[in-house]
């Protein structure tokens, strides 16, 4: 089962895609891509300017030995990273 | 390093309403990545093709071309549990497959895609597994790809075989990829990931099917932009094209990944699809590349016209053509009567010579055979352009003008050094043109001939509506916006906002429609759909389809996917027929007169033997008397304001002077201003000039101006001692002022080694450069004259029956109402729709005894006309006296054409439910019919006189009665005659003019007492028969404001000549036709004419007055004018605008303020000027053009004629 989250985090990417983010204080390391896709936004709704594009990984990734997939989604107008939800 | 990638399914903007970029540019990027291949694979059509192999040629890389066609749905439902239901709009609404064509696959690919386009409805191609099998060639090749000239199938995520896979039924995936497999020899898996939700995980599942089962697997990236930002657009076009608005749900896509992306980009997404896999990875890229090599084809074998020699798809016509074309042009020589001419012969063996060697015979034969069925139907048919100047096509018959008698050269048709195909183009009625093409087709069958298409793009209007369409504005808010643009390219709306007028009063660029003004801009140019060409015409042989593909259009008729540019280049020859409305006119006319009087009209012959035969010479003075006085509203090519100014100027008297005052009117001419030297020297003002004496020969004609492209290819070869065909290819490079400068270098050392000294070159040079790419063929002209000349002919002959044709057909520029002024002024009376009398069109009315036949042939032997030009007493007022034109069926709103035939089927009728029973009019139309007058006669009435007269009936009465007509028939029209439960049909049929004002004789279950209802007024009948008729029938419109204009001292346009050159008066009438043609300050200049009842008045806009006029000058429909007169010629004069007003305003201020407070009004100083802005286009010869000329302004009709005002329900009627 797979919780939903929300949560900003912190990531480091190396050619466009994540390798390591923090999330609740802890590192985790990415092992593993399992997809990657890419939502444009409905930018007639939305104001003048970029409208942004998110762009969402499905990773493995865990803080240690135990791995757990978590969904990452990067969004290019706001700049940031969310945490989306994970599965353990 | 790695092999460049080839894309192999790219959609350009020719896939109408999905793709966004051109051809050109698709393949410009694709050679800056460095990329070798290039596909192009538009949906449903070849449209691009041409383009795109050229393009690729240009840019040095191999083009493949394919198509990508919607799957026929498959009769079977969906398996059972399955999702039932296909989503309308959206990726998920249709599978669709992607066919290749192997490298010599072409004419199988255009088979199929004219098999897709019959199968399907129209314009939305089908195909099916066994379609697509049956012309995908036989088994074979290496790699599992097929023969030679065969076609590949993609099958990617959106096929058949795609949704499977997505939908996780793998073994019903593997099914249809068998029945794919059984199906066309050639079938390869096409991967796509654009990163979109579950594009990767369909694709790997893709990827893993095709190795289970053996088939080749290639990567794509569906490419449908140039650049990722270009997705707005697509997802407008989206939207535009499923009629939706904005909504995920709708849009194909959701990333903006399907762009043209680089090498690398691409190897990405294979190591995406692959799982980093390095073999897979390596083994998808390389079969990608192997199949884009086993589809490249050589640009040559579509581009038929750049091998050497041309390699011409030439029509077949059952023998050989060669010594056929000798026979027939040796008979036409006899026939002609040229046998013994020395000229003729010599002129015919160089025509023959260039015509065998290019291998032409067979086309000069086809298309004769062309013409003369078209005339065998009775069709007028005559030649027009560069055609003409050919002996060939006169004397095989395919056009009546003698190139030799006018001084027309072939080479401007048909020469050796030109590299195109010649293009023959003929005339013909528009109104047959269409019964035209069915007879050819019907003659040479549609595997032999189709019609040219052309795209319609994207203009400001259509931009805007589809744009705003997207974004969910309201219906009518976007008819508002759109309407308020004139009709300019849709690149130039955010800037016409600043830089006109009109639009900058509008407020439209503060009204918070930036995005939208700004997308539109975007889809400038894109095809928007493919529509018939208007006259294009194939000819080709059986062979034909496998050149190119060919679908239906609107009328049903064979269309080929190619535009007239294509077509050349794909080697295929082509007989333009343009429906012409003036033929038309001239058809109608002729039929009039010998209906109306008996007389027959040779109008192509100008004299003859048969006594009851009425022949046109050339040389008619009374004709001409008549264009002198520049009488020529109606008249083919020199009706418009500029025209009449000019021909009053140059007072043609011979069929020459016509073909110089066509060719003058004309922008090349005007831009480097030959007009004032060719008039001054005309009229002895002036020695004609020539640049050197032996130019004499060639300028004569037209006193050393050089008007026609014949006189360019003259001096061009005197001058450097060369042949015609080597002038004409100097001449042809004129166009591009680099070409001006090549054609520098080679004329003048050509021109002094042939002994001309430097000053005379020099000056011939000048003249060259400044005539450019412009001026007009003679050829072209010649043909233009003829009708010209014979229009004025039946206009000062027989107005009544000329006014009836050009009414009927609307050749011209003008509103009907204008041509019914000219023709009251004419002295044609108009008689009012009368349901008795009233024809399906325009009909001649002769008012009193028949006049005896006015044949005279005896004038002809009158003796040679006098030297000097007499100018006779013209009086337009006697031209059609004594004959009248009745108001037709046709001309009344909303009436469709069964009910015409039934109208007129059913004449005569004896009262309004006679005509209501018989006629079975709709009842809006009957209720127009009545309030325009068409029962007047019927039932004796007379609107117009006092308001109210008990007892006596009225229009308004039988408006009534129809409502009671309609209640008491039974409801809805009816395949029989109308009957009624309580109707019986009346047993005293009389006509009721016994009792005019009696109960109607029908058994009404309603009682309606006539007089019930107040009669119209007079200009409430003016006003219904404007919104009715678009004609002021029974009084001109301006009439009701005679009191006002009096008052204001303005001047009539008959008293304009009176004038003293320089003086400002007030001027007003009904605007009847506004112009901004390109002029040779770079200004946008407005023309306007407005008619006042006694003739038109012609208004110059110049920027300066814009700023306050433009608004009123294109949105007024009546106007008032301030301006200064300008003398034009002798009988000519037109007007500098200083200030305008809408008229029906001023009328509103009259009633309610007086008249003072409209003096006020008129004294106003404009406020500060504003002109027109945009950057000029300048010519290197100092022409500079606006770049707003030449577009029709945005016209607004008029609503009401007068401003409704407490009390008053109109102008009181004088």
């Amino acid at each position: 089962m797979s919780r939903l989250y929300g949560d900003p985090i912190e990531v480091w990417t190396r050619d466009g895609e994540p390798i390591q983010f923090v999330w609740r204080d802890r590192l985790y390391l990415v092992r593993r891509v399992l997809d990657h896709w890419v939502v444009a936004r409905e930018w007639w709704k939305t104001s003048e300017g970029d409208p942004g594009e998110r762009r969402f990984w499905r990773v493995d990734a865990g803080p240690g030995r135990e791995v757990g997939s978590y969904e990452l989604r990067y969004d290019t107008a706001a700049n940031g990273w969310l945490l989306l939800r994970a599965w353990d | 390093m790695a092999p460049p990638f080839p894309h192999l399914h790219v959609c350009s903007a020719y896939s109408m309403r999905y793709g966004t970029a051109f051809p050109q540019a698709l393949a410009q990027r694709a050679a800056e990545h460095g990329m070798d291949i290039l596909a192009l694979t538009d949906r449903d059509g070849l449209y691009g093709a041409v383009k795109h192999v050229q393009a690729c040629a240009d840019a040095g890389i191999a083009p493949v071309v394919g198509v990508d066609l919607a799957l026929d749905a498959p009769p079977a439902g969906p398996a059972p549990g399955m999702r039932a239901e296909r989503p309308r709009t959206g990726p998920e609404a249709e599978d669709r497959v992607t066919v290749l064509a192997r490298g010599e696959g072409w004419s199988r690919l255009a088979r199929l895609v004219t098999a897709a386009h019959r199968a399907g409805e129209r314009g939305r191609p089908k195909v099916t597994r066994e379609l697509v099998g049956a012309w995908a060639g036989g088994p074979g090749g290496e790699h599992g790809f097929g023969a030679d000239d065969g076609l590949v199938v993609l099958l990617g995520p959106r096929s058949d075989v795609g949704r499977a896979v997505a939908a996780r039924r793998d073994e019903h995936a593997r099914t249809l990829l068998g029945l794919w497999r059984a199906a066309v020899p050639a079938v390869v898996i096409e991967l796509v990931d654009q990163y979109g939700f579950r594009d990767a995980t369909t694709a790997v599942r893709m990827l893993g099917l095709a190795e289970s089962m053996g088939v080749p697997a290639v990567l794509t990236n569906a490419v449908r932009y140039l650049d990722p930002a270009d997705h707005q657009v697509g997802d407008v076009l989206d939207a535009a094209r499923q009629l939706v608005p904005l909504h995920p749900r709708h849009l194909d896509r959701t990333t903006s990944h399907a762009y043209l992306k680089s090498t690398k980009e691409m190897w990405q997404v294979a190591a995406k699809v692959c799982g980093a896999d390095r073999t897979r990875v390596g083994r998808l890229l390389f079969t990608t590349r192997r199949l884009a090599e086993a589809c490249a084809m050589d640009p040559l074998r579509l581009l038929a016209l750049r091998n050497d020699p041309p390699d011409l798809h030439l029509p077949e016509i059952g023998r050989d053509p060669v010594p056929l074309l000798r026979h027939r042009v040796e008979d036409g020589l006899l026939r002609r009567g040229l046998g013994r001419d020395a000229d003729a012969r010599r002129r015919l063996g160089e025509e023959m010579t260039i015509i065998e060697r290019k291998r032409l015979s067979g086309y000069f034969i086809a298309v004769a055979g062309i013409t003369d069925m078209i005339r065998g139907m009775g069709v007028r048919c005559a030649i027009r352009g560069s055609g003409a100047g050919s002996l060939v096509n006169y004397l095989i018959g395919i056009g009546e003008v003698n190139p030799l008698d006018h001084g027309l050269l072939m080479e401007r048709f048909l020469s050796e050094g030109r590299v195109g195909l010649p293009d023959i183009d003929v005339d013909v009625e528009s109104a047959r043109r269409l019964d035209c093409y069915r007879a050819i087709f019907d003659r040479y069958g549609e595997d032999r001939v189709a019609c040219v298409s052309m795209m319609e793009t994207y203009r400001a209007r259509s931009a805007i509506r589809d744009v705003a369409g997207a974004m969910g504005l309201p219906p009518h808010e976007i008819d508002t916006i759109a309407k308020a643009f004139p009709h300019i390219r849709a690149r130039q709306i955010t800037a016409s906002l600043a830089d006109l007028p009109e639009l900058r009063g509008s407020r439209l660029g503060d009204a918070g429609l930036d995005r939208v003004f700004r997308l539109a801009e975007r889809l400038d140019g894109l095809p928007r759909h493919i529509a018939l060409h208007p006259c294009g015409v194939l000819v080709g042989n059986s062979g034909l389809l496998d050149r190119t593909p060919v679908e239906r259009s609107l009328l049903e008729f064979p269309m080929s996917q190619f535009d007239k540019e294509d077509v050349e280049e794909a080697g295929l020859l082509k007989l333009d027929v343009l429906g012409v409305r003036m033929q038309s006119a001239l058809a109608y006319a002729l039929g009039e007169v010998k209906r109306v009087d008996g007389v027959t009209v040779e109008l192509d012959a100008q004299r003859g033997e048969d006594p009851d035969v009425q022949y046109v010479p050339h040389d008619d003075q009374e004709t001409y008397d008549m264009i002198c006085a520049a009488r020529t509203i109606g008249c083919f090519q020199i009706e418009s304001p500029g025209q009449r100014e000019l021909v009053a100027k140059l007072e043609p008297r011979a069929m020459h002077d016509l073909i110089v005052d066509i060719s003058l009117f004309r922008p090349g001419p005007v831009n480097s201003d030959m007009i004032t030297p060719y008039l001054e020297a005309r009229q002895g003002w002036r020695q004609p000039h020539y640049p050197h004496e032996r130019l004499r020969e060639a300028l004569r004609e037209t006193h050393g101006v050089v008007v026609f492209h014949e006189q360019v290819l003259k001096i061009i070869s005197v001058m450097t001692g060369r042949d015609l065909s080597f002038a004409e290819l100097l001449r042809r490079t004129l166009g591009t002022p680099e070409g001006r400068e090549r054609v520098r270098k080679t004329f003048v050392p050509l021109a002094r080694a042939n002994g001309f000294d430097d000053a005379a070159v020099d000056r011939a040079w000048r003249v060259l450069d400044a005539f450019g790419g412009f001026g007009f063929c003679k050829a072209h002209a010649a043909a233009f004259a003829l009708p010209t000349y014979q229009s004025a002919w039946l206009k000062r002959h027989h107005a009544a029956a000329f006014f009836a044709g050009v009414l009927t057909h609307d050749p011209g520029m003008y509103p009907s109402r204008v041509i019914v002024d000219e023709a009251r002024q004419c002295g044609v009376k108009i008689l009012p729709l009368d349901v008795n009398k009233s024809g399906k069109d325009w009909r001649v009315e002769r008012l009193g005894p028949r006049v005896p036949v006015r044949v005279r042939p005896d004038r002809l032997a009158a003796g040679p006309r006098d030297a000097q030009p007499r100018r006779r007493e013209f009086r337009a007022e006697d031209l059609g006296k004594g004959y009248a034109l009745r108001v037709p069926f046709s001309a009344v709103k909303g009436v469709s054409e069964a009910e015409v035939e039934r109208m007129v089927a059913g004449q005569p009728y004896t009262s309004l439910a006679d005509f209501w029973d018989r006629a079975r009019p709709s009842r809006p139309v009957i209720e127009r019919i009545v309030q325009v007058g068409g029962l007047d006669a019927l039932h004796d009435l007379r609107p117009g006189g006092p308001r109210w007269k008990p007892g006596e009936l009225t229009r308004r009465d039988l408006i009534a009665r129809i409502g009671a007509l309609e209640r008491s028939s039974a409801s809805g029209v009816r395949a029989g005659p109308r009957a009624s439960k309580h109707y019986t049909r009346p047993l005293e049929t009389r006509p009721s003019e016994t009792q005019p004002s009696a109960q109607l004789p029908l058994g009404f279950t309603e009682h309606l007492p006539p007089g019930e209802l107040p009669e119209m007024t007079e200009a409430e009948m003016v006003e219904a028969e404007l919104e009715i008729l678009g004609i002021d029938v029974s009084r001109h419109v301006i009439s009701f404001h005679d009191e006002l204009l009096d008052l204001l001292g303005v001047v009539r346009a008959r008293d304009l000549l009176r004038r003293r050159n320089g003086s400002e008066v007030l001027v007003a009438g009904v605007k009847v036709a506004t112009q901004t043609p390109a002029v040779r300050s770079g200004q946008r200049v407005i023309f306007t004419t407005l008619d006042d009842s006694t003739g038109p008045i012609d208004l110059t806009f110049f920027e300066s007055v814009q700023g306050h006029c433009a608004a009123t000058v294109f949105g007024a429909w009546l106007m008032l004018a301030k301006g200064v007169v300008r003398r034009t010629g002798v009988r000519a004069v037109s007007l500098r605008a200083v200030d305008c007003w809408d008229l029906a305003d001023l009328d509103g201020l009259w009633r309610s303020q007086g008249i003072d407070a409209v003096r006020d009004l008129l004294s106003r100083t404009p406020g500060e000027p504003a002109g027109v802005g945009g950057r000029r286009i300048e010519y290197p010869n100092g022409f500079r053009l606006s770049p707003y000329s030449d577009i029709a302004p945005a016209v607004t009709p008029p609503r009401r004629l007068w401003h409704a005002s407490p009390g008053s329900s109109g102008p009181t009627a004088a």
